[in-house]
């Protein structure tokens, strides 16, 4: 037990001070970078009037005050008013997340059952034609931004093929695209390292022995490779549902997909303190999870890295 | 053997034609120029933020908010100032404006439209209580008085000739007084009342807004059962979800788009000129930019000619003055902004100009083509002689900069005009305290000032003229197109865009072609 605790402890506190440095920086780069009340006002306003709204949203008090008021809160679990919306920030934020998990999740699906199948097939027929084609494509997939794949998937499929709604979202139809879109980077790196993996694991000496004693090679592959070559590709994995969660901005955008991607782009651009400090802190909270989930999934895998 | 005839092909094709047209669903097919459809999909750049009209002056709401209310005036396509809730008004002394109100009008919640209700709103708007953001749209007011429940008085503190566009435009929605005081602000924002043609019905941020037909709209139900907002964002997808049929009209089409919409065969472009015009405003508190012969060259040194050609692919037209074509005053004698270096060259040399550097900061498609036009315009000036030089800037720091006044140089600005009058645009920015107070000039003041009292047209057609005048010697702004404001529109659509930022989808300017 107090292995575990052990264990644990120390992850806990550098997560705690990873969230902390987040929102501090979070925070100051948003106030030093612009100013949310301009925009909400016709721009005709007079200066008077700015300063009232200035008043009104406590942002006229000087910056370490707002600080110390915005981590008091924050501590309390209140994350202030959106500007732009007039509503609590947590709820609003709470609002858009579902999408973006939903997009998330389906995208790390799509991007696991894909990609592991293909590496592995990759890796044991290595430079086979079958190899060349999964690479190449996935070499595409890898470097293509999202923003232009985006784009180039509803005017190829969406468009002119009309397989698919061009953007929103609803049914699951309207699913794919993005998701496609959002996983197309995870999937091709995915595979790439799932065929690097194996292939290192395929050349281990009780590889050569499970094959000499005669095991059939469906056996030597799924049971004695396979889970050798998980280790590297669960921790790329891992980090890569932090990325599809974190990183739905831009396909968010192309797709008018209503998550939280889209809504923290927009709220920077607004100056929405209240909403991109939540969604960051969201963000934040989500990554050190995923990597508290890794570590331990690696006490499974792994029995040498299991606390003793 | 079946042989396949050439009448049997469009006898088949037509069939396939009338099956779209009873399946909108299917939509996109080559021959859907017509429609039975009861519902309206619409697409716009961004999702609107409040519901409550006092609260929010941006475009995106105002095309949704100026639906779900009505004001006591109204401003239609044709630019024209049209009756709404107030059926008739006049001056009935030099401060007083008395409007008739509209009887049997009701809110939403069934609510009977009263002048209370116009009396409360308009107060609303400046109440410092209420804390809206168009405190200041209706401040030439001074008091209300409801005397009737069809009579509204209304005093201003010194004449006011434009009060009733005034009130057609943001800050003069009218919202239903026993509701907002009953459910309090935050309340009515989240389940707003109006007395327009549409009333909400449910709203997924970022996602839809739906809206309801309202069938007992005193102007009359509008052409459809429902409407569907959608935010799309980037104009990409906005423009396939179009081609594909998945929404019935788009904004913000840009100028080099309109080729792509309007050479699709079930989809058209229409557009209506700006009220107003994209001008690069001038810090001329700046040297060298204090010197008006300087400002003179800039001007001179522009080819608008060619930026409406090449980038604005000709949706767009060359101003001749600071006022607005289609606005009062607006002088039909004046010639397009000409563009002669060489005669700028002389200037600069007269002016003693030393090569020193003009910042142009420029959002990028804050306005429509604002990178591109800034770089055209460097490139033009660079021949002229001039050191030009852009610098991107994001849109809240241009925000943040045009409210601390401190630009570098010009900037871009797309004065609008919000009363259909050079008193709400160039008076409106460039006057003393407004927003873009970088110059002053005493005999300019003096007859911006006498304008916005006076309530002889005559006398104010004048000032206007003599004030253009100034303007020419010392450009406070470089004007340099006013473009035209495009939508897409399924070919089944008839719809009469506005040229402000409003978006009427009501009975007389949106119609579905039904076979």
């Amino acid at each position: 037990m107090r292995g575990v605790l052990g264990f644990l402890a120390p992850k806990l506190l550098r997560a705690l001070v990873a969230v902390w440095l987040v929102t501090t920086v979070v925070f100051v780069v948003m106030r030093l970078s612009g100013d949310p009340v301009p925009l909400l006002l016709p721009p005709d306003a007079p200066t008077s009037e700015m300063e009232r709204v200035r008043r009104e949203l406590g942002l006229d008090r000087p910056l370490p005050v707002q600080y110390l008021t915005f981590v008091g809160n924050a501590l309390r679990g209140d994350f202030g008013r959106s500007i732009h919306f007039r509503e609590p920030a947590w709820s609003v934020v709470v609002r858009y997340l579902p999408a973006t998990l939903e997009l998330g999740l389906t995208s790390f699906g799509l991007a696991l059952v894909v990609a592991v199948p293909i590496g592995m097939l990759s890796a044991i027929k290595r430079n086979s034609p079958i190899d060349q084609a999964a690479m190449g494509v996935a070499l595409v997939g890898q470097s293509a931004p999202t923003f232009f794949l985006g784009i180039f998937f509803i005017l190829t499929l969406s468009l002119w093929a009309g397989w698919f709604p061009t953007s929103g979202r609803g049914s699951w139809q309207h699913l794919m695209l993005p998701a496609i879109t959002l996983g197309a980077f995870s999937m091709a790196s995915i595979a790439r390292l799932t065929r690097s993996a194996v292939l290192d694991v395929l050349r281990q000496d009780f590889v050569r022995t499970a094959r000499a004693k005669g095991l059939p090679e469906l056996t030597v592959v799924m049971k004695h490779t396979f889970k050798n070559a998980a280790l590297p590709v669960v921790t790329i994995t891992g980090l890569h549902f932090g990325t599809l969660l974190g990183g739905a901005v831009v396909t968010e955008t192309v797709f008018a997909w209503p998550g939280i991607g889209r809504l923290a782009i927009q709220s920077i651009y607004n100056r929405d303190y209240p909403i991109v400090q939540c969604t960051v802190f969201l963000s934040a909270i989500l990554f050190i999870v995923l990597n508290f989930a890794i570590d331990l999934l690696y006490g499974v895998l792994d029995p040498r890295v299991r606390p003793r | 053997m079946s042989q396949l005839t050439r009448r049997d092909l469009l006898k088949s094709s037509a069939a396939l034609g009338a099956a779209a047209a009873l399946s909108p669903a299917l939509g996109g097919t080559a021959a859907a120029q017509t429609t039975q459809k009861k519902e309206l999909i619409t697409a716009q750049g961004g999702d609107i933020s409040k519901l409550d009209p006092h609260y929010s002056t941006s475009s995106n709401d105002i095309r949704v908010s100026f639906n779900i209310y009505d004001n006591l005036t109204a401003r239609h396509p044709d630019g024209k100032l049209n009756p709404a809730l107030a059926t008739e008004w006049k001056l009935t002394a030099p401060t007083t404006w008395t409007f008739k109100l509209r009887s049997g009008v009701k809110f939403h919640n069934g609510d009977p439209f009263s002048s209370a209700d116009a009396k409360f709103s308009i107060e609303r708007t400046y109440d410092p209580n209420a804390k809206t953001m168009v405190a200041t749209a209706l401040a030439t007011i001074d008091r209300i008085e409801a005397p009737d429940a069809g009579t509204l008085i209304i005093h201003t503190k010194k004449p006011d000739p434009l009060l009733p566009a005034r009130l057609a435009f943001y800050g003069g929605q009218i919202v239903p007084k026993k509701y907002v005081e009953s459910v309090g602000n935050d309340g009515f924002n989240a389940k707003p009342v109006g007395t327009g043609p549409v009333k909400l019905g449910s709203w997924t941020k970022d996602d839809k807004l739906v809206l309801e037909a309202n069938d007992a709209y005193w102007g009359g139900k509008p052409d459809f059962d429902r409407w569907t907002m959608r935010p799309i964002p980037e104009t990409a997808p906005r423009i396939a979800s179009l081609l594909k049929g998945e929404v019935d009209i788009i904004t913000q089409l840009p100028a080099d788009q309109g080729e792509r919409v309007a050479g699709n065969a079930t989809t058209r472009v229409v557009g209506a000129l700006y009220a107003g015009l994209y001008v690069l405003a001038v810090n001329s508190k700046r040297p060298p930019l204090d010197n008006p012969l300087i400002k003179q060259a800039l001007s001179l040194a522009i080819d608008r000619e060619a930026i409406v050609k090449e980038l604005w692919r000709g949706r767009g037209i060359v101003p001749s003055q600071p006022i607005a074509k289609g606005d009062n005053h607006w002088d039909a004698s004046l010639p397009a902004l000409p563009y002669k270096p060489g005669a700028a060259r002389d200037l600069l040399k007269k002016a003693g100009y030393k090569n020193e550097e003009i910042i142009i900061e420029t959002t990028v498609a804050y306005l429509s083509n604002d990178k591109q036009m800034s770089e055209a315009i460097q490139g033009m000036w660079k021949d002229a002689g001039i050191n030009a030089k852009v610098e991107v800037i994001e849109y809240s720091v241009r925000a943040q900069k045009n409210r601390e006044k401190s630009f570098k140089g010009v900037f871009w600005s797309d004065p609008t005009s919000t009363l259909g009058d050079p008193d709400g645009m160039m008076w409106r920015l460039l006057g003393p305290g407004g927003p873009q107070d970088y110059w002053r000039h005493p005999k300019w003041d003096e007859l911006g000032n006498a304008a916005r009292f006076s309530v002889d047209e005559k006398f104010r057609a004048q000032a206007y003229k003599e004030m253009t005048t100034i303007f020419f010697e010392h450009f406070p702004w470089l004007p340099v197109i006013q473009p035209y404001e495009d939508y897409g529109l399924q070919k089944y659509v008839e719809f009469g865009p506005n040229p402000n930022q409003q978006f009427e989808v009501r009975k007389f300017n949106l119609k579905f072609k039904r076979a």
